[in-house]
């Protein structure tokens, strides 16, 4: 019984933080989000995002680049995890630094650097241009890829990492014996480390789906005002606009999508320990 | 079935050197042991011969073949983990089936059917859908090894298998490991540390120490024959007590330290300085009585009661003795006893 005041004593400040920061707003937003401009509680605004074929199709960008910026995230941050987990201790250091050094400069900052390196005249359509593979001096700003680039470029840590975490607890062992039975290194990847990997890409392949459909300042910039997705469609409601029951709406449903995305996952961990 | 080369193979683990030039045959269907105390390079030397570890310099054959360079699957070897090395997200039947899978060996039917017989061999037929983690450890080593014996390898390596099995179990084990070597036929090399195993196991004992073979040879001779110190000591916890061999009126004779002299086997050569090996085992102990020549005085030090034997330290001056005898040879700690050594004079070690 002290034991749990105790843990309540010890918890209580990061509990009533939490309270203050997250919840608060989250009622506040959910109460905005219902009111009509009467005052009266209506569903307007979610009727209006979901039956206007432009709000649709800012969804609909959402949900597809997040998934292939998720899908690409995964494909590179396994073989990547894989050769993390199997170098040397000192190696892997230096690797979790290299990884890890990115995130400690503002996402404005490396998205500007994308800026520079896609833009007219930028690095890649530059080189591009003169070596010859497209006939001219193009941009590749404002497009999806630009998109695709920067995010996975963000994201790739916290997949990686993820992963890294699963992939250090398989035993080496495991893959030795596998290639004592016939299984060629590729095939031992496929049949065993990729299997056992799993739960670290499902988290990792979550934590950037998550952020990925939430993510702001990298869509924007690199995206533009052409390519709007959810998190830029209400940043325009609340600030331009000021329609602010809207961009609760739109905040409430996308945060119902995370939470549907999340929830496969949790019944499934929940499964794994309980 | 197959035989296995290995020539002049060393090989260092960045400056520390673990194996220095074991050079080896090994016929074709013998059951050979790795014996030697932990850390002298078996575990190493197995995963050269499986191909999981390069070697520095020399060279493997199997078969005849020069397979040093080759990865481990192209090597058509199975190995036996200590840890078993079950794979985790598998059914046992899929653990079996795996390397028939993955040498894609027949068809999916001649692969159920190679995996039933296995697991019959091994008698786990009941459990084949059970997962690993849901066996308990001996049931796990005989799914590795059922996993080990369904793709009938050219050569079967196995890490102190046994070593992790209680002692009821473990007998069992060596009794099953030996029919199915029987059954089988395959070329095995075993690796232990436990010389009673290696002694029951095998046709051939390697016996090994601080990265080099000490003696290769059968069980009987082996045992019976240590050429070196540490081979005697190793096998039969012998006692080693330095002597001087002398030619006495009636054949060789052994001078211990106190003057008192022994007889040993006809043909030593004299000797300044080398060692007579008393196994703990030879030693018969009576209730003290002087007299008879051969036989000597000593006092019981301490007595460990091990079952159906005990064993006994005892003190002859400044020499201490360990002695194993029958249960029936019951003697407590500070009685006088007489010690009498083999028939046909002792052994001392040539070198
Ligand atoms: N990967 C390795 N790196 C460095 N030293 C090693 C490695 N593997 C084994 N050794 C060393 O080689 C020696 C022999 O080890 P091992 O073959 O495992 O002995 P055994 O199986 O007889 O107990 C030991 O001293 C061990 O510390
Ligand atoms: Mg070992």
């Amino acid at each position: 019984m002290r034991d749990r005041i105790e843990d309540i004593a010890l918890a209580g400040p990061g509990i009533l933080l939490l309270a203050l920061a997250f919840v608060l707003p989250l009622v506040e937003m959910l109460r905005l989000s219902i009111v009509g401009a009467d005052g009266g509680v209506t569903a307007e605004h979610f009727v209006r995002f979901l039956s206007d074929p432009y709000y649709l199709g800012v969804v609909w960008r959402t949900i597809y680049l997040s998934l292939l910026i998720t899908i690409i995230c995964a494909a590179v941050g396994f073989p990547l995890a894989y050769v993390m987990a199997r170098v040397s201790p000192q190696m892997r250091l230096w690797l979790i630094v290299l990884i890890i050094l990115p995130l400690m400069t503002s996402v404005v900052v490396r998205t500007f650097g994308w800026m520079v390196v896609l833009g007219r005249g930028g690095l890649i359509p530059f080189s591009l241009w003169k070596l010859g593979f497209v006939g001219r001096n193009f941009t590749l700003m404002h497009t999806e890829a630009a998109i695709v680039i920067g995010m996975v470029q963000v994201l790739l840590p916290f997949t990686a990492l993820s992963i890294l975490g699963v992939v250090m607890k398989i035993d080496r062992r495991l893959e030795e014996a596998a290639r004592t039975m016939g299984a060629s290194f590729l095939a031992t990847l496929r049949s065993v480390v990729l299997p056992l990997a799993m739960p670290g890409i499902l988290a990792g392949s979550l934590l950037a789906f998550t952020l990925s459909v939430s993510s702001f300042v990298t869509p924007s910039l690199l995206g533009g005002v052409r390519l709007p997705v959810v998190a830029s469609s209400i940043y325009d409601a609340a600030t331009k606009t000021l329609e602010w029951n809207f961009a609760a709406a739109q905040s409430v449903i996308l945060l119902i999508g995370v939470l549907l995305a999340l929830t496969p996952y949790i019944r499934l961990s929940g499964r794994r320990h309980g | 079935m197959a035989t296995l080369d290995l020539t002049e193979i060393v090989k260092s683990f960045g400056s520390t050197q673990v194996l220095h030039g074991i050079s080896l045959a090994i016929e074709s269907g013998q059951f050979v042991s790795l014996l030697g105390p932990s850390g002298c390079g078996k575990t190493t030397l197995l995963r050269i011969i499986a191909g999981l570890e390069g070697v520095t310099r020399g060279s493997v054959h199997i078969d005849g073949r020069d397979v040093t360079g080759l990865p481990p699957e192209s090597r058509d070897i199975a190995m036996m983990f200590q840890s078993y090395a079950l794979l985790p997200h598998m059914s046992v039947r899929e653990n079996i089936r795996f390397p028939l899978r993955m040498r894609r060996r027949g068809t999916r039917a001649e692969q159920d059917d190679r995996v039933q017989a296995a697991l019959e061999t091994v008698q786990l037929g009941h459990l084949a859908d059970r997962m690993p983690r849901q066996l308990s450890g001996g049931q796990q080593q005989r799914v590795a090894l059922a996993r080990a014996i369904v793709s009938d390898p050219k050569i079967l390596l196995l890490d102190e298998p046994l070593s992790n099995l209680d002692a009821r179990l473990r007998e069992d084990m060596q009794v099953e490991l030996i029919e199915l070597h029987r059954r089988l036929g395959l070329t095995t090399v075993f690796v232990t540390h436990d010389q009673e195993e290696a002694l029951s196991l095998s046709d051939v004992v390697v016996l090994m120490n601080s990265g080099r073979i000490e003696q290769v040879g059968d069980p009987q001779t082996i045992y019976a024959s240590p050429h070196t110190g540490f081979a005697s000591e190793f096998l039969g916890s012998a006692n080693l007590v330095p002597v001087k061999v002398i030619e006495g009126a009636s054949g060789p004779q052994a001078q211990l330290p106190n003057g008192e002299t022994i007889a040993v086997a006809v043909g030593t050569k004299p000797h300044g300085e080398t060692h007579l090996v008393l196994r703990q085992e030879d030693l018969k102990l009576f209730p003290a009585k002087p007299g008879m020549s051969g036989d000597f005085l000593a006092t019981v030090e301490t007595r460990v009661f091990l079952g159906a034997r005990i064993r006994y330290v005892l003190r002859m001056g400044d020499l201490r003795l360990k002695c194993l005898a029958p249960a029936s040879d019951d003697f407590s700690a500070g009685e006088r006893v007489t010690v009498r050594l083999p028939e046909g004079g002792a052994q001392v070690i040539s070198t």
